[in-house]
């Protein structure tokens, strides 16, 4: 059952965690070589110039004090000023976090109904072939790692077919339909990649529900077949999918950085990358927390779901 | 017209300096772009429009219209003139911002924004024509206010400009003076007669902006250039169109759209697409479209190289024979057919890359020759040879040419254990006492094309010189550079090469076995595509093939 005792330690261990993690990387960051005033100024700039902006900067000030500006800044939602870009740094992580989004939108269109989808088909035929080739199907395209299929999908399908433009940034002005058409070559390596897993589990709650005890009485009840799976069967069968499935999200968020720099989507993975390429610390630090606090928030996500729908764990009305 | 009419015309045309360079030419010496070059340097300006030297490609004429597509790098940080340093910016820049000459890799220096110029007796005051009329984006005119100011710009140390190891040593805050509204005059800290070229696109940060310039570039992009900004989106691309006002030849193409790219076979499988007609080129690139029709590889000579520095401070090296010894090793042949496929020229361990003209070309050639390394070991007191740590940077082809000395060097008994860092952890702080590529006792840098060989022969070999990685500390050296900076006449520069260039061979503080070219894939489609060696790309004369 759900209290607000447990809620309230999760959010307080959330924030525990989040306040960790910005701590972790802001360490990081002092601890890689090469300071700010350098990292602005370029390799070849006057070590006087470099010295007098990183005065200007405040970086010659201790980590600790550097630490709390940025800090209490943060919670203000003021991240600073990108070194690189030389311009705030929450408009960038906004925008690339809304592109991460339209991404992980249509992976999870057409991820959610093939792999739920054959895995329930899975479950039901449990052990003829149908359910072999799925299982199959899914393993082998589990073990394909997504640079090489979203390398062989661009040739075939961007490159020879023609059928979708080979980069994942639509132009200026694109329209809703345009953009998500864009984004459908990139998403279909992580469809592949995870349709097989999110199968494997489906189709084990599914075989699961059907043997449950639950299961057996609704049958004896007199119920036919297709009310038994759609009132008794899916619902549990589904819990650890959804749960699953919250935990990927997250991980499309901000984990796709091959994916993103193949196709060129200017997403939340890619501006980590290229922010830590620069040494960009500001943006560093904003993209990674956000990341962070995405990947916290969607696992949070899926233990909840999990609870709601586990029917031990909710109190339930006697039908 | 005849080759002798010509010599004769040419020879009106002015001094002696200049006869000296036709006699040249006349007698096949000079090739005919470095005679061009050397007009321009001279102030000869309209000497090349003369010649009837029109555009490469531009035979037949050639249609205005439609939009050129350009694949670029990601750009590192912000797009700022006064900042930039990488290629990706450069292109972009080069579509709204001119500079007083443009160094054109085929024609020498063209007057833009400067229509002449020349220099006093000393060669240590220049004085530059404005060209009159020329206007910004937003409309304003061009003065001698807004060129001094960007140089001062570029020179101050706080500005954050990129360009400071660049004129250090030859200009300083104060220097670019205004004479009239379009007569501008640089003092320069000491005498050079290569002074055109630090003030062309060579030096890239050097575009000429309003005075009141504001460092926010990425706002308006106002340049004087013949395209001028439609939108841009920061990490995503940019669009240009055509400038109406522009002062010249108004350029073909209606628009520009220029795209990012994270990743260099994204691009390339666009541009196979048939969705960018341009993209700069990297060895592998040109691998995937070597043999395809619907591609070209265009090349520039460059004086870009990856020069081996040997530290003369520190044993093994700090005798010459062994520093001579290790670079009798390389097969220059070869590392240039294998290494990169032909697309160089070798070098001879001197800065003076066979592209520019004040270098004597009557320096014997270093050859591979393994007996005599060995002698020279022998001689040297290490006939079994040594072993020596090789610190580079994994960038570019370098790590293979590591490889490549490293088996060289094994012929002769020298066992190189290598050491490769990522580029930027190599190149450290830059100063010394901080920096693998400033402190190691054996390393390769990699240094982009320049027009002159000033900046490699300063920065890198003087006793002084900011990036001097070979600590070479030689006065007699130094006495020669003063020499050839003070030369005001081919002829006399290259007898000042001469020297500089058997001195360096004699010492050998560093190895330089090859010079780049440069390369950009475009597509069959598109003609008249233009670029430098360091990385400006020109597309005002581009126009699409009529199929």
């Amino acid at each position: 059952m759900l209290t607000g005792r447990t809620l309230s330690a999760r959010a307080a261990s959330l924030l525990l965690t989040l306040w960790l993690v910005s701590a972790l990387i802001f360490l990081a960051g002092q601890v890689l070589p090469g300071d700010v005033g350098r990292v602005m100024l370029g390799p070849f700039a006057d070590a006087k110039a470099v010295a007098a902006l990183n005065k200007q900067l405040g970086a010659d000030q201790p980590m600790l004090v550097q630490y709390w500006r940025w800090f209490s800044h943060a919670l203000g939602g003021d991240f600073g000023t990108s070194l690189s870009m030389r311009a705030p740094v929450a408009p960038f992580v906004l925008q690339s976090l809304g592109r991460s989004a339209a991404l992980a939108g249509i992976i999870l269109l057409f991820l959610v109904p093939l792999g739920v989808g054959a895995g329930i088909v899975a479950g039901l035929n449990q052990g003829r072939w149908i359910d072999r080739l799925i299982v199959l199907a899914g393993v082998s395209f589990g073990i394909v790692p997504d640079f090489v299929s979203g390398l062989l999908l661009l040739l075939v399908l961007g490159l020879w077919l023609n059928w979708f433009p080979i980069t994942g940034a639509a132009p200026d002005g694109a329209g809703f339909w345009t953009s998500g058409y864009y984004l459908i070559l990139p998403a279909l390596p992580l469809v592949l990649n995870l349709a097989g897993y999110l199968a494997r589990m489906t189709r084990a709650g599914v075989i699961e529900a059907l043997a449950a005890d639950y299961t057996r009485t609704a049958t004896l009840k007199g119920l036919d077949r297709w009310q038994v799976i759609s009132k008794h069967v899916l619902p549990n069968a589904l819990t650890p999918t959804i749960a699953v499935l919250a935990t990927q999200s997250g991980y499309m968020l901000g984990g796709l950085v091959v994916i993103e720099t193949l196709f060129g989507i200017q997403g939340l993975g890619n501006l980590v990358l290229s922010a830590a390429k620069a040494r960009d610390f500001p943006m560093l630090e904003a993209g990674v927390l956000v990341m962070a606090t995405i990947f916290v928030l969607s696992a949070a996500a899926g233990d909840l779901v999990q609870a709601l729908l586990d029917p031990r764990q909710r109190r339930r009305a006697s039908p | 017209m005849t080759k002798r009419n010509e010599i004769d015309s040419l020879r009106n045309m002015s001094g002696d300096i200049w006869n000296v360079a036709v006699d040249e030419y006349a007698k096949g010496y000079l090739k005919r772009r470095d005679l061009l070059k050397y007009a321009a340097l001279i102030g000869l300006t309209g000497f090349a429009a003369s010649q009837g030297l029109g555009f490469s490609g531009a035979a037949r004429a050639a249609t205005a219209g439609g939009t050129v597509r350009v694949g670029l790098g990601q750009p590192t940080k912000a797009i700022d003139p006064v900042t930039v340093t990488d290629p990706a910016s450069i292109g972009v820049l080069s579509q709204v911002g001119e500079y007083l000459i443009l160094d054109d890799p085929k024609d020498g220096l063209q007057p833009k924004l400067a229509l002449s110029w020349e220099a006093d007796e000393t060669a240590k005051r220049w004085t530059f024509k404005l060209r009159p009329g020329v206007k910004f984006h937003d409309g304003r005119t061009v003065t001698a206010k807004d060129v001094v100011a960007s140089f001062e710009r570029l020179v101050d140390p706080n500005s954050g400009s990129s360009a400071l190891s660049a004129y250090k040593g030859i200009l300083s805050k104060g220097g670019a003076k205004i004479v009239d509204d379009e007569t501008v005059a640089f003092d320069l800290d000491q005498s050079n007669s290569n002074f055109p070229f630090y003030v062309s696109s060579d030096v890239y940060n050097a575009v000429i902006l309003p005075a009141d310039y504001a460092g926010d570039f990425e706002k308006t992009f106002n340049g004087t250039g013949p395209f001028k900004l439609e939108s841009f989106r920061p990490k995503q691309g940019a669009t240009f169109v055509r400038n109406a006002d522009y002062w010249g030849d108004k350029a073909l193409p209606d628009r520009v759209e220029i795209k990012f790219f994270d990743d260099e076979q994204a691009q390339v499988v666009a541009l196979q697409a048939g969705q960018l007609d341009v993209i700069p080129s990297t060895t592998r690139l040109e691998l995937a479209i070597e043999g395809n029709p619907n591609f070209k590889l265009l090349s520039v000579q460059a004086s870009s190289h990856d020069a081996v520095h040997l530290r003369t401070d520190q044993a093994p090296f700090t005798d010459k024979r062994v520093r001579r010894a290790l670079a009798l090793t390389l097969d220059r042949e070869a590392i240039v057919k294998g290494l990169l496929k032909g697309r160089a020229i070798a070098g001879n361990d001197t800065p003076f890359a066979p592209i520019f003209p004040s270098a004597d070309p009557s320096v014997p050639q270093r050859k591979q020759d393994i007996a005599e390394a060995k002698r020279l070991l022998a001689e040297a007191g290490v006939p079994n040879g040594f072993e020596v740590t090789l610190t580079t940077e994994r960038a570019y082809d370098i790590p293979d040419y590591a490889v490549i000395i490293q088996n060289f060097a094994k012929k002769a008994g020298i066992d190189i254990k290598l050491n490769v860092l990522p580029q930027d952890a190599y190149y450290g702080s830059a100063t010394f006492g901080s920096s693998p590529w400033l402190d190691s006792n054996l390393g390769i840098t990699d240094f982009g094309h320049r027009g002159t060989p000033d900046i490699f022969l300063n920065a890198t070999l003087k006793s002084t010189g900011a990036w001097n990685a070979a600590h070479f500390k030689n006065p007699d050296y130094d006495a020669l550079l003063v020499d050839y900076g003070k030369a005001r006449d081919l002829q006399a520069q290259r007898v000042a090469a001469g020297k500089i260039q058997t001195l360096l061979l004699d010492e050998t503080p560093e190895i330089i076995s090859y010079f780049s070219q440069y390369s950009r894939i475009t597509s069959t489609k598109v003609e008249g595509v233009r670029f430098t060696a360091i990385s400006h790309l020109l597309l005002d004369r581009v126009s699409f093939v009529q199929a």
